[in-house]
C-alpha cells in the first residue's frame, strides 16, 4: 500500500512504546547506577547493587522459593493443561464450548477475588493451609488457561493426516503420538510451559492471599521492601526477573511465532 | 469512458523488478486482459493504474490525462477483487450505494440507481442482504454492480472469478463480456487463466518477470506466438529444433533431425523452434511436411485423443485427434502437418 | 466418552479448586462473624443488609467502577493507534513491534509499579528533574493519577492485542475498494475500518473492564493511601479485620454488579455487530 504513514502517526506509536517501556528501561538503569536515588544527572555505573542483591538473604531466598514454586508449576500445568487441550480440540463434540469456557475461566475470574476463595476454602476445610502446596494449587489454577490456549492453538492448526499416515505406516497410537504428534507440537508446548513459568514467577494476588510466614515469593518479597525502602537493589533483583521476561518472550518468538499467539497465525 | 496510457511504467520492490518498462495502449471500450504466471508483474500493474501503488518510472494516463500523482479515490475506477472485497458491515445495498454516498449523490438518485444496477446483474431482492448471506457468485456479482455503479472511466478487474467453482466461472466469463460490452467500458482483467483470457479479451497482454511479452488478439497469440516462451505458455505446443535453409515470401524451409518443412514466420535467422500444436498434426494427410512415428501412449479426453508419438531419438510428440479412428501403442504412424500450421520462432529463449 | 481419561483431572482439579471454593465463599457470604474468630456456621442476612445500606461501600463501588471505564477508555484512545500500527506493520517489522507490546505484559506487576515510582515518584526521575530546573515537583504518585497510569500501562496491551487481531482480519483489498470508489483515508477509516474493527474493540473494552475493575496491586502501591476500591477493601476485611463473612458478602456483591453490567454491555454490543454474526 502506498498509503504513507505520516509523520503524526509515527511520532504518536513512538509515544506510545515510550509510555510502554519506561518504567522498564528505567529500572535496567536505576540497577546500574551507583548512587542511592536515580538523580537527574546520573551518578555513573556501578554493579554494587547486584551485589546487594546476592548478599540479600530474604532476596536469595525469596528469588529461590519463586523458581521452584514455578518450576513444579510449570510441570502440573503443562500436564494438566495439555491433557484438557488435546480432549477439548480432538475428542470432545458437545460440551467442547462449555468444556473451553471453564478451563479458561481462572483467567476471566478476578485473580484476587480467586485467591480469597481459595483462602478461605482452604482455611475452612483444612484440605492444606497455606504454604508451598497451596500456592502450588493457587498458582496451577491461573496458569492453566496460558497452557491450554497455546497448546490448542497448536493442535487446530495441526495437520492429521500425518497421524492417519504414521498409523497406516504401522505405528501404534503411543509411538505415533511419541513420533510424530509430539515433536511437531513441541513449539507450543513449550511457549505454553514457558507462560506457565514466567505467569506463575510473576504471580502476586494470589500469593499474596496464599503465603506462609517465611516462605515467601519474590514479588511479594519486592513488594514488601517497597513500601518501606527504595534502595536499588530492588531495581537489580526486578532487572533479573525483567531479563528472564524477555529471554521468555524472545524464546516464545522462536518456537512458535508471537503472531500465533497474539491472535492465533499469521494472515 | 476513457482510453488507458501506460508509458515506461516501473515497479521495484527491493531488488526485484517487479514491471518493467511497461508500454501500453489501451483503447477505449477495450477489454485487455494481462496474462502470465504468478509473480510476472499483473497484479503490480492492475495496483498502479488503480492508484495502489507509485510507479518508480513512468506514467499513467486516462484520456491523455496525467492520473500517476492521483490518489485512489481521485481516479474514478471500478474495480472488483479476487476476494471481492465487500464490506461485511454493509447490506449489499449499502454496499453499492457507498461510492455514491461518497459522492453525494441525492438519496432517491442513489436508491434509483443502487436498484437498476442491482436489476442489471439479477440481484434485485437481495438487496437487503449481509454478505455473508450470498453465495460466491452473488458475492461476485455485488462487487461487479458495486463498481459498475459509480460510472467509472475504467474498470480493472484482478482474477475476478479465481474463487468461484469451474462451471459458475465458465458461465461468469460470458457474463463479464456482456456487461462489459453493454457499458461500453474500457476494462483491464488480470487473470492467470489463459481459456478466461482467449474467451474475454479484445486483446491480451503476456507479460513474464514484469516485461511485456507480446500483445495481440487472442488468436495471434495462440497462432502467431512471438517466442517460444509464449508459445510454451499459451496452450499445449510440440517444439522442433532446427534451422532455416531457405526463405521465400514468408515461407521457410527448416532443416532438423527428422527431415526438413515448410512452414512460416518473419524474420528469423538461424537456429529455430518450429511450433507446432497438438491438433495440427495429423495422421495419414496429405502433404510434404510428413514425419514418421510410433504411437507411445493414448489417453481419451473424451472430445479428443491425446496420443504421444515417437518420432526420433528426443523427440516425443504430442498428438490430438478425434477419436474417428483409434491408434494402438505401438503402432507406426504417418504425421503430416500443413506448412501454415508450423510456425517459426527463434531459438534463444528458454520455454515457460 | 472417548479419551475422557484427558480431561477427568482437569474436571477434578477445577472442580475442587475453583468451583467448590467459590461456592463455599458464596455460603460464608450468609454465615454469623463472632467476636474472637473468622466466622461461625449461623446463617444470616446481616452481612448484604450492611453491604446495601451502608453508603461508605455504595461510594467505594462507584469509585471503583469510575476508575474501570477511565482506565478502559483510556487504553482505547491509546491502544488503538498502537494496534493499528502492528495490524499495518510490512511483516519483517511486525514481529519486533509484538515483542516490544508483549514483553511487558510478561514483566511483573509489582516490577512495572516500582518503574512507575522510581519515574514519577516524590523522589523520582522527573521530579529530580524538575527540582533541577528549579521547578516545584509534581505529586505524580500515591493518588489517583499515579494509579490511573499504572493500570493505563499495564492494560493497554491487551487492549492493543484484542484490536490488531480485529484489525489483522480486514483484507487491505477492503480499504482499497473503498478507497477507489471515492473514499478519501479518512473516510475510509470511519467508514470502513472502524466499524470493521469493533469486534475487537469491544472485546478488548470488555477485557480490560474486567482486569481493572478487579485489580489490586496497582492502586494499592500506586494510590497508596489516598486511594481505596473494593478489591482493596475486602482483602483488609478478610486479613485485616478477620471478617470473612462481610468481606465475602461484600465480594459477592461486587461481583454481581460487574456481572449485570458485563451483561447489558455483551446485550447491547451483539446488536451493534449483527453483521459480523453468521
Amino acid at each position: 500500500m502506498t498509503e504513507g504513514r505520516s509523520p503524526l502517526f509515527v511520532a504518536t506509536v513512538a509515544l506510545l512504546y515510550f509510555f510502554l517501556l519506561a518504567p522498564i528501561v528505567i529500572i535496567i538503569l536505576a540497577a546500574f547506577n551507583a548512587g542511592e536515588y536515580l538523580k537527574f544527572p546520573p551518578e555513573g555505573f556501578s554493579l554494587r547493587w547486584f551485589g546487594e542483591f546476592a548478599r540479600s538473604g530474604p532476596f536469595v531466598r525469596a528469588f529461590w522459593f519463586s523458581l521452584q514454586l514455578a518450576a513444579a508449576t510449570t510441570v502440573l500445568s503443562t500436564l494438566l493443561g495439555g491433557m484438557a487441550a488435546f480432549y477439548v480440540v480432538r475428542h470432545a463434540s458437545r460440551f467442547r464450548d462449555l468444556l473451553r469456557l471453564l478451563v479458561v475461566s481462572p483467567l476471566q475470574l478476578p485473580a484476587i477475588l480467586t485467591g480469597i476463595a481459595l483462602l478461605i476454602f482452604f482455611y475452612s476445610t483444612g484440605l492444606g493451609t497455606r504454604g508451598m502446596r497451596a500456592l502450588l494449587l493457587g498458582h496451577t489454577l491461573v496458569c492453566l488457561p496460558y497452557v491450554f490456549l497455546t497448546i490448542s492453538t497448536v493442535l487446530v492448526g495441526f495437520d492429521r493426516s500425518l497421524e492417519e499416515a504414521a498409523r497406516s505406516l504401522g505405528a501404534s497410537p503411543f509411538t505415533t503420538f511419541r513420533r510424530v504428534t509430539l515433536p511437531l507440537i513441541k513449539g507450543g508446548v513449550i511457549s505454553g510451559a514457558l507462560f506457565a513459568f514466567i505467569t506463575s514467577f510473576d504471580q502476586f494476588p494470589i500469593s499474596l492471599l496464599l503465603v506462609s510466614v517465611g516462605n515467601t515469593t519474590l514479588p511479594l518479597q519486592l513488594f514488601d521492601y517497597l513500601r518501606f525502602s527504595f534502595d536499588p537493589t530492588a531495581a537489580a533483583v526486578s532487572t533479573v526477573s525483567v531479563l528472564m521476561s524477555v529471554g521468555i518472550v524472545v524464546l516464545i518468538h522462536k518456537l512458535v511465532g508471537l503472531e500465533s499467539i497474539a491472535w492465533g497465525g499469521p494472515r | 469512458m476513457a482510453s488507458i496510457r501506460l508509458h515506461d511504467l516501473t515497479k521495484r520492490f527491493g531488488r526485484v523488478v517487479a514491471v518493467n518498462r511497461l508500454r501500453l495502449e489501451i483503447q477505449e471500450g477495450e477489454l485487455v486482459t494481462l496474462l502470465g504466471p504468478s509473480g510476472c508483474g499483473k497484479t503490480t500493474t492492475l495496483r498502479i493504474i488503480g492508484g495502489f501503488e507509485h510507479p518508480d518510472g513512468g506514467d499513467v494516463f486516462f484520456a491523455d490525462r496525467a492520473v500517476t500523482r492521483l490518489p485512489p479515490e481521485k481516479r474514478n475506477t471500478g474495480i472488483v477483487f479476487q476476494n471481492y472485497a465487500l464490506f461485511p458491515h454493509l447490506t449489499v445495498n449499502e454496499n453499492v450505494a457507498f461510492g455514491l454516498e461518497v459522492r453525494g449523490v441525492s438519496r432517491p438518485e442513489i436508491a434509483r440507481r443502487v436498484g437498476a444496477i442491482l436489476d442489471k446483474v439479477q440481484l434485485s431482492g437481495l438487496g437487503g442482504r449481509y454478505v455473508h448471506q450470498l453465495s460466491g457468485g452473488q458475492q461476485q456479482r455485488t462487487a461487479l454492480a458495486r463498481a459498475l455503479v459509480i460510472s467509472p472511466q475504467v474498470l480493472l478487474l484482478d482474477e475476478p472469478l479465481a474463487n468461484l467453482d469451474a462451471k459458475l466461472r465458465e458461465e461468469m466469463r460470458f457474463y463479464i463480456r456482456h456487461l462489459q460490452q453493454e457499458f461500453g467500458i474500457t476494462t483491464v482483467y488480470v487473470t492467470h487463466d489463459q481459456a478466461e483470457a482467449m474467451v474475454l479479451a479484445d486483446r491480451i497482454v503476456v507479460m513474464r518477470d514484469g516485461v511485456l511479452q507480446q500483445v495481440g488478439a487472442p488468436h495471434e497469440i495462440y497462432q502467431r506466438p512471438q517466442t517460444a516462451w509464449v508459445a510454451d505458455f499459451i496452450g499445449l505446443s510440440n517444439f522442433l529444433r532446427g534451422t532455416v535453409v531457405n526463405r521465400q515470401n514468408g515461407q521457410v524451409s527448416v532443416r532438423t533431425p527428422m527431415g526438413t518443412f515448410d512452414a512460416i514466420g518473419t524474420g528469423t535467422h538461424g537456429p529455430v523452434l518450429m511450433v507446432l500444436r497438438p491438433e495440427s498434426l495429423h495422421f495419414q494427410g496429405a502433404g510434404a511436411n510428413r514425419l514418421r512415428g510410433i504411437v507411445r501412449e493414448r489417453a481419451f479426453l473424451g472430445n479428443l485423443l491425446d496420443y504421444r508419438v515417437e518420432c526420433g531419438p528426443d523427440c516425443v510428440l504430442r498428438v490430438q485427434a478425434d477419436p474417428s479412428r483409434v491408434y494402438q501403442p505401438g503402432e507406426q504412424v504417418d504425421l503430416t502437418f500443413a506448412p501454415s500450421d508450423a510456425w517459426v520462432v527463434p531459438d534463444q529463449d528458454e520455454r515457460a | 466418552m472417548r479419551r475422557s481419561w484427558l480431561i477427568l483431572p482437569v474436571l477434578l482439579f477445577l472442580a475442587v479448586l475453583l468451583v467448590v471454593p467459590y461456592i463455599n465463599m458464596v455460603r460464608m457470604s450468609f454465615l454469623v462473624k463472632p467476636p474472637g474468630a473468622p466466622f461461625i456456621n449461623e446463617f444470616t442476612l446481616a452481612n448484604y443488609a450492611r453491604v446495601f445500606t451502608d453508603g461508605f461501600y455504595w461510594m467505594i463501588l462507584r469509585n471503583t467502577f469510575w476508575y474501570a471505564i477511565l482506565t478502559t477508555f483510556l487504553t482505547l484512545v491509546l491502544g488503538y493507534p498502537l494496534a493499528y500500527a502492528i495490524a499495518r506493520a510490512p511483516n519483517r517489522r511486525r514481529p519486533l513491534l509484538l515483542m516490544l507490546l508483549i514483553a511487558p505484559l510478561l514483566v511483573g506487576v509489582v516490577i512495572r509499579s516500582y518503574g512507575w515510582l522510581i519515574l514519577l515518584g516524590r523522589v523520582g526521575l522527573v521530579n529530580e528533574m524538575l527540582r533541577y530546573f528549579g521547578r516545584q515537583p509534581a505529586e505524580l504518585m500515591y493518588n489517583e493519577i499515579g494509579m490511573i497510569i499504572g493500570l493505563v500501562h499495564i492494560f493497554m496491551p491487551f487492549m492493543a492485542l484484542s484490536i490488531a487481531g480485529a484489525l489483522q482480519n480486514i483484507s487491505p483489498d477492503v480499504e482499497r475498494a473503498a478507497r477507489s470508489l471515492g473514499a478519501s483515508p479518512w473516510k475510509t477509516f470511519w467508514r470502513i475500518t472502524w466499524p470493521l474493527s469493533l469486534p475487537g474493540v469491544f472485546a478488548g473494552i470488555l477485557l480490560v473492564f474486567v482486569l481493572a475493575v478487579s485489580s489490586y496491586v496497582i492502586p494499592i502501591l500506586l494510590g497508596g493511601n489516598n486511594v481505596l476500591v473494593i478489591p482493596m477493601l475486602v482483602v483488609q476485611l478478610l486479613l485485616d479485620a478477620f471478617n470473612w463473612p462481610l468481606g465475602s458478602a461484600l465480594a459477592m456483591v461486587f461481583f454481581g454488579l460487574t456481572a449485570m453490567l458485563l451483561w447489558a454491555y455483551v446485550k447491547i454490543m451483539n446488536r451493534a455487530l449483527r453483521w459480523s454474526l453468521r
